[in-house]
C-alpha cells in the first residue's frame, strides 16, 4: 500500500516534478537509432518525460534532439524539412540547428542580429550501441555516457527493439523487479519460447513454485534474489539488478543471450519499453535474431509501421482461451513481452496503490519505491545525486547459478554480478 | 477476440483507461494485517523499539534476549521467550501466533540464530508467512543473514532502518 501522495511523488515525471527531477539526471534511451538511419533522414517526433520534441540527423550525421515546436507561431517543426545544416520550418522558414540554435529567419535582412536571439530548447542525443540517448538535465551536471554492457558489445552481439506501452513507467518497472510471476504468467514461455526454452533452470523453476527472496542493496541500485530448490543440499539462484531509475536484467537461461529493460516515460499515463538481447561473448545467431524479430523473447510483434504492439487493448490482447485451457499460455496471451504488458495496462494507465494488499513476497517492489522515493527527496531538498549515473554502477550482470544452502548470493556471486569483457555470463 | 462487437466500454480491455477506473469498486480499505516484528538481538531491539512508537495496527513488537532458552512447548513445536514493547511484558511466541497472519523477525546480528529456527519452524507448521530484515555492518549482517535464510520466505538487506516502517506500512501492518 501507497500513500497517494507517495504515489503521486513516483509516477509523475513531468518538467518540474520530483521524479521527472530524477530522470532528469540520467542519460535515457530516447530513440532507436534506425528511427534516424542516415544524414537528413526525415526528422522524428519524440515525447519523453512529458516533453514533446523532435529529433533529426543533419547533413554532417550529427544528431539533435529539440522542441517540436517553431519558436515564431508554434507550427509542429515535423513538417519541416531537413536541410543542410538543420531543420528548416515549413511555415515560414525559420531554420534550426541541432542544438536549437536558430540560424535563419528569412523574413530578417542579410546581417540581422535577431536569429542569435532565439534558441529552442534542446538536448544532446547521442548513438551509443543501436539506441539514441539522451540527457535532459543540466548541462553542468551531465553524468558520463551509458555503460550499460549491452550497448558496448559488438554489434552482432546485440539487438534492441522498442514498444509503446500504454500505461504509466513505475507500475512496468514493478513487473521486472518482480519475478515471483514468472512461475504463473510466463509458465507457458518456459516450456515453449525459443529464447528461452531448455535451459536446466528451468526444470527448477517450474518444480518450486514458492521461491524465496533475498534483496540486497547495490551501489545503483539493487539486487533482488530468487532462490528455488536445487539439489540435495544447493538453491538455484536467479538475481536480477535494478539500476535506478529504471533498468534491469533477466537472470540468464543456458547459453541463451540475456535480455533487459529499460522503462522510460513518455508522459504520465504512457512508457517507452525499450528491450534489449545481448551475448557477451559471442554474435546473436540467425535463428535467434530471427526470433527477437518475430516477438519471441521479450520482444514483441507490432501494428505495421508503428511501435504499438500487435496484441494491444483494443483487440483484447488477441486472447486465445484455447491456447490458456491446453496450458500453452497461463493468461491467453501469445508473447512473454505481451503477458507483462496486457496485465500491467489492465490496471489502469496509473494505478492506484492505496488499494493494493501486498505481500512479503513483494519487498522487492516495497524496497524500490523507498529507494526511489528517497532519491527523489534527496534531490529536491538537499541536492543530493541519486544513485545509477556512474559507470561502475551500470557494469553490472545478472546472474543464474546454483550455491550450496548455507552461502549468501551476493557474496558467492560477487564476479558474476560485474561486467567481465570476454567472460561468458554466468547460467544455468 | 469475440465475434460479437462489445456493446459497452468495459466488454474490452480497452477500459483501462482513467475515466474507466472512476467505475472501479471503492471497496474499503482491507482490515491492517496481524503482523508479529521480532528483533532477535540488541541492535535490533533498539530499530524496533523506535519503529513501535509510530502508529500500527494489530501489529505486535517483540524482542528476544539471546541466550534465552528455546523451549519445547505442549507438543513438538519449539517455542521462545519474548519481550513485549515495554521491555518487561514476557510473552511466549506460541501464545503471540494466534491471530497472526506473518511475522518478520529484524537482526543485525546471528545472536538470534536459534530463536530464528525456532520462529521459523512454528511458523511453517502453522502457516504463518515469514520475513526478515537484516542490516549492520558487513561481517555481521553476513552471519545474520545466513541465520535467517533458512526460516524467512523473503529477506531484506539494508542499510536504511526506516526500510522496516516502510516494508510494514505497505503490507498495512
Amino acid at each position: 500500500m501507497l500513500k497517494p501522495e507517495i504515489n503521486e511523488l513516483l509516477t509523475r515525471t513531468g518538467p518540474a516534478t520530483p521524479m521527472g527531477q530524477i530522470f532528469r539526471r540520467y542519460w535515457i534511451p530516447a530513440l532507436l537509432a534506425k528511427e534516424l538511419p542516415e544524414d537528413d533522414s526525415p526528422p522524428v517526433r519524440v515525447k519523453l518525460l512529458s516533453e514533446r520534441l523532435i529529433a533529426f540527423r543533419d547533413s554532417a550525421g550529427q544528431y539533435g534532439l529539440i522542441d517540436e515546436f517553431c519558436a515564431h507561431r508554434g507550427v509542429s517543426l515535423w513538417f519541416g524539412k531537413n536541410e543542410g545544416d538543420g531543420l528548416r520550418c515549413a511555415y515560414h522558414g525559420w531554420k534550426y540547428a541541432v542544438t536549437g540554435q536558430c540560424v535563419d529567419v528569412p523574413s530578417e535582412p542579410e546581417g540581422s542580429i535577431f536569429p542569435r536571439k532565439v534558441k529552442l530548447t534542446s538536448y544532446p542525443l547521442v548513438k551509443i550501441g543501436d539506441v539514441l540517448w539522451t540527457y535532459m538535465g543540466d548541462p553542468a551536471l551531465q553524468p558520463a555516457v551509458p555503460q550499460f554492457e549491452w550497448v558496448h558489445v559488438p554489434e552482432d552481439q546485440h539487438y534492441t527493439s522498442k514498444r509503446w506501452q500504454e500505461s504509466n513507467w513505475l507500475q512496468a518497472l514493478e513487473g521486472g523487479i518482480d519475478s515471483s510471476h514468472v512461475s504463473w504468467l510466463h509458465s507457458g514461455g518456459l516450456k515453449n519460447d525459443p529464447l528461452f526454452k531448455g535451459a536446466k533452470g528451468n526444470e527448477y523453476n517450474m518444480s518450486d513454485l514458492k521461491p524465496h527472496f533475498e534483496v540486497a542493496e547495490a551501489d545503483g541500485g539493487l539486487f533482488i534474489g530468487a532462490r528455488r530448490n536445487a539439489e540435495e543440499g544447493y538453491y538455484y539462484w536467479r538475481i536480477t539488478p535494478w539500476v535506478m531509475p529504471s533498468f534491469t536484467l533477466v537472470p540468464p537461461r543456458g547459453d541463451h543471450p540475456v535480455h533487459g529493460h529499460f522503462w522510460i516515460p513518455i508522459d504520465d499515463e504512457n512508457c517507452w519499453v525499450f528491450t534489449f538481447d545481448y551475448h557477451p561473448v559471442r554474435p546473436l545467431t540467425a535463428e535467434e535474431l530471427q526470433a527477437m524479430k518475430d516477438g519471441y523473447g521479450v520482444h514483441n510483434q507490432y501494428v505495421p509501421g508503428t511501435f504499438r504492439p500487435l496484441q494491444n487493448k483494443d483487440n483484447d490482447y488477441l486472447m486465445d482461451r484455447g491456447a490458456q485451457q491446453r496450458g500453452e499460455t497461463f493468461s491467453g496471451v501469445w508473447g512473454i513481452a505481451m503477458q507483462d504488458a496486457s496485465l500491467q495496462e489492465s490496471m489502469g494507465p496509473n494505478v492506484d496503490r492505496t488499494k493494493e494488499r501486498l505481500l512479503p513476497t513483494d519487498t522487492g517492489i516495497i524496497k524500490a519505491r523507498q529507494k526511489l522515493r528517497k532519491a527523489a527527496e534527496g534531490l529536491r531538498d538537499r541536492g543530493l545525486q541519486p544513485p545509477g549515473t556512474e559507470p561502475a554502477h551500470q557494469r553490472v550482470r545478472s546472474a543464474a547459478i546454483v550455491l550450496p544452502r548455507d552461502e549468501a548470493f551476493i557474496d558467492a556471486s560477487r564476479e558474476a554480478l560485474t561486467v567481465m569483457p570476454g567472460v561468458a555470463q554466468t547460467s544455468v | 477476440m469475440d465475434e460479437q462487437r462489445p456493446t459497452l466500454l468495459n466488454s474490452s480491455a480497452a477500459a483501462a483507461t482513467a475515466a474507466e477506473a472512476a467505475f472501479r469498486i471503492d471497496a474499503p480499505p482491507p482490515p491492517p494485517r496481524s503482523a508479529r516484528v521480532i528483533a532477535l538481538d540488541s541492535g535490533a531491539s533498539e530499530v524496533i523499539r523506535r519503529v513501535a512508537e509510530q502508529s500500527w495496527g494489530a501489529s505486535h513488537f517483540l524482542s528476544y534476549r539471546p541466550g534465552s532458552p528455546v523451549i519445547t512447548a505442549g507438543g513438538d513445536l519449539p517455542d521462545v521467550l519474548l519481550y513485549g514493547a515495554d521491555g518487561t511484558t514476557l510473552r511466549q511466541f506460541s501464545q503471540e501466533t494466534d491471530g497472526a497472519d506473518m511475522v518478520f523477525m529484524v537482526a543485525t546480528a546471528d545472536d538470534g540464530a536459534n530463536a530464528a529456527a525456532a520462529i521459523g519452524e512454528a511458523c511453517w507448521y502453522r502457516g504463518i508467512t515469514t520475513g526478515g530484515v537484516v542490516f549492520g555492518d558487513e561481517a555481521n549482517v553476513r552471519r545474520a543473514v545466513a541465520a535467517l535464510r533458512p526460516h524467512a520466505r523473503v529477506l531484506l538487506v539494508t542499510q536504511d532502518e526506516d526500510d522496516v516502517a516502510a516494508v510494514l506500512t505497505a503490507l498495512r501492518a
